[in-house]
């Protein structure tokens, strides 16, 4: 009985010791949660060491994985428990809307911040950064989708000007596959993300509003399913199987990192990707340096080239138990210096507008001209707090009409009923 | 009374104990909180609120439910059957081997030691389009002039996650047929080849009645981490193309990291209820309390 009794009672003590408080003694420490490939991580390495020698704040960084859902996962499960740590994140642009809705920002002060938010793509801080009217974070880079080209391989063919239209990517890759079939049985036309992820959205969004069409909201009404849509899925759906410029394991492997190496390694006359591969096709070992041209994307006859908005924004969490030295922080990755050093070092996109028309970043990286008016166009996805949850039905429809397996109109029909499900739910 | 608090239950149940708290802890607590939040909408962007049962119906009309339900029956169905026959050929291969055989069954062992996350990728590789190793082989041989696109159908990509799963998983069925099978005494074998019996007829007669238990074990455990499959689908596939290789754990989980504990807590009971009522059938097929005594 008694060594009953003494045993539940050390285990009972056990138990408590476990959950004992941790040491307070700690001293003040921003925690900065971000990911990404190891160069990026490198890049915030240097920045928060002068960020803390001038400032006196010390900062740790929180290494995430590269993959956007898993760095979300990560955020929701700290933010959801009310960790004081991560201080400070970036979200991406598609999952930023779920994090504001649910109440996990501190808003950004733009009075006592001294964020002069008008040095800004004001179309992206409407579309992504303000939730009720507050401004809850700010675009440290932001991306949208371009075209990368061969010309070389235009010039081989007698053409100038990289395709404006859709049918023009797909005459022109045609002429180019007649040349380079014969020594490379591997040479495609036109590479693009078409795997079942959220770059496939980006993708079919794309195709879908440079023929006028996308995510048609009347209130909390759908429509998917429109001639548009079906027609820009459709001809997703041909440039891999009909016209077969496009390889067949387009709607399985390729994500951004595939289709950017297929192009770098010579094999593809056209490219979709993010600005971001632009450094790393004219880096030094690259086979095609300097044979390559970027451009804006092509449209439909009647519609206009649009790119899909993507790229990450820096916030503060609102559990964050050092919020004004969080802040100074912000401003520091925000401010002028720093994004530039952003687009000289990573070749990245800076989420401020006034660094485009840097005369050294212009003369180190001319196609940051371009790149401005792509911005300043880009199409949003839709920013509701479950827009994740309308965007895994619609990559799994997309997905299976890119298989061949349903044809456009029912992948589309289907996405829609199912979408519409969701909204219904969480309405 | 006086029995329970004898000093060697006592003592039996002082060991038992630290077993106990981590069953409640790591698995009765969190299943009933699973339950318990299966009857909420709990997403992070709304207040969380009581619907009853408005996640279950919400399920039963989910057309991408039913598609991951189907799924993983199917793969329950096919890939156990297949490990099984993997496993016990391996198993009866092994119990002939007297040379070397700590090695060799060291071997068998690898790919079950192997992390599943790292198999698939290495099978994903193998399977890759363009410079995989399948596609190479076989068009090596004559087999194919095409390259293949393995994960690009439904039945493709299904076949390619039943071998990478099999693959994985025969080796641990081996162990535990090479276990049962060492307590199956020879004489039994000397005796019935005296008699005129032959291998299929030993086989059928002797190893079956008596590897049953064991089978019946292997089988669970099989049975129900085939229910659950996650790891080999989500590297391989990520539960496409489109949703035809999203199993039940990987649909449920698409929920969770959305955002909606609630719904995909909803999953997970269902998926609970499957397995718990299985391993109840297979308790009772395997007559425990006979076949062990």
């Amino acid at each position: 009985m008694i060594l009953h009794r003494l045993f539940t009672l050390g285990l009972i003590l056990l138990l408590l010791a476990g959950c004992g408080g941790d040491a307070e003694d700690e001293e003040k420490q921003i925690v900065f949660a971000v990911g990404g490939a190891p160069s990026e991580i490198d890049f915030w390495e240097a920045l928060i060491d002068e960020f803390s020698t001038e400032y006196q704040i010390d900062v740790s960084i929180v290494r995430q994985p590269t993959d956007t859902d898993q760095r979300r996962q990560g955020l929701v499960v700290s933010l959801k428990a009310r960790d004081d740590d991560p201080d400070v994140f970036l979200m991406d642009v598609a999952w930023l809307a779920q994090i504001a809705a649910s109440g996990w920002l501190e808003p950004l002060n733009t009075e006592t911040d001294r964020i002069k938010t008008e040095a800004f793509f004001e179309n992206i801080l409407n579309l992504a950064d303000r939730y009720n009217g507050k401004l809850m974070a700010l675009p440290v880079y932001v991306d949208g989708g371009v075209l990368y080209y061969r010309m070389d391989l235009l010039e081989e063919i007698g053409v100038k000007n990289p395709p404006g239209t859709w049918q023009e990517l797909i005459e022109y890759s045609q002429k180019v596959l007649d040349i380079k079939r014969e020594d490379n049985p591997d040479f495609y036309g036109f590479v693009w993300q078409g795997a079942q992820y959220e770059g496939l959205i980006c993708n079919f969004l794309e195709f879908a509003s440079s023929n006028n069409g996308g995510f048609i909201f009347e209130g909390d009404s759908l429509r998917l399913n429109i001639p548009e849509n079906v027609e820009a899925l459709r001809m997703m759906h041909d440039i891999i199987h009909e016209h077969k410029i496009s390889p067949p394991n387009t709607y399985t492997e390729f994500t951004e990192e595939e289709v950017r190496l297929f192009f770098q390694n010579g094999n593809a006359l056209f490219e979709r990707n993010w600005p971001y591969a632009w450094n790393l096709h004219q880096s030094p070992k690259s086979p095609v340096k300097d044979k390559i041209g970027i451009d804006v994307l092509p449209h439909f006859e009647g519609g206009e080239s649009i790119s899909t908005l993507g790229g990450w924004h820096i916030g503060i969490s609102v559990y964050s138990d050092v919020k004004s030295e969080a802040r100074r922080f912000v401003e520091y990755v925000t401010s002028y210096e720093t994004q530039k050093r952003l687009a000289l070092n990573l070749g990245w996109n800076p989420g401020r507008k006034d660094v485009y028309s840097d005369s050294e970043v212009l003369e180190r990286l001319p196609h940051f001209a371009e790149l401005r008016d792509v911005f300043e166009n880009a199409y949003p996805r839709p920013t509701r707090p479950y827009y994740s949850q309308m965007s895994a039905i619609l990559q799994k429809h997309l997905n299976s009409a890119l298989a061949g397996e349903v044809n456009p109109e029912a992948a589309l029909e289907a996405a829609e009923t199912e979408i519409q499900d969701i909204i219904n739910r969480y309405r | 009374m006086k029995r329970i608090f004898s000093k060697d239950i006592l003592k039996s149940y002082a060991f038992l104990l630290p077993f106990a708290f981590f069953i409640i802890a790591f698995i009765l607590i969190p299943v009933i909180g699973a339950i318990i939040n299966s009857f909420y909408q709990d997403v992070t962007f709304k207040a969380r609120e009581f619907i009853q049962f408005e996640n279950y119906t919400s399920l039963f009309q989910d057309s991408g439910f039913w598609q991951s339900l189907r799924f993983s029956l199917w793969f329950v169905l096919v890939s156990v059957p297949f490990e099984l026959l993997l496993g016990m050929i391996f198993a009866l291969l092994l119990n002939q081997i007297r040379k070397f055989r700590g090695l060799i069954w060291a071997a068998v062992l690898i790919p079950w030691a192997i992390p599943s996350a790292i198999s698939a990728r290495t099978w994903e590789l193998i399977y890759n389009y363009n410079y995989g190793l399948a596609n190479y082989a076989l068009s090596a041989i004559g087999i194919t002039q095409e390259p293949v696109n393995w994960l690009g159908t439904s039945i493709g990509a299904f076949i390619s996650v039943v071998i990478a799963d099999a693959w994985k998983t025969a080796p641990f069925i081996t162990i535990i047929l090479l276990a049962g099978l060492q307590g199956i005494p020879d004489d039994l074998y000397r005796q019935s080849r005296i008699d005129g019996a032959n291998f299929v007829q030993g086989f059928r007669k002797i190893t079956l009645p008596l590897l049953k238990p064991v089978i019946v074990v292997a089988l669970l455990f099989r049975t129900i981490d085939a229910l659950r499959v996650f790891d080999v689908i989500y590297v391989l596939t990520g539960g496409g193309p489109g949703g035809a290789t999203t199993s039940l754990s990987i649909f449920g989980y698409n929920y969770y990291i959305n955002g909606d504990f609630g719904y995909g807590s909803a999953v997970s009971v269902v998926l609970f209820a499957i397995a718990f009522g299985l391993s109840v059938l297979y308790v009772k097929m395997s007559r425990f309390k006979t076949g062990i005594r």
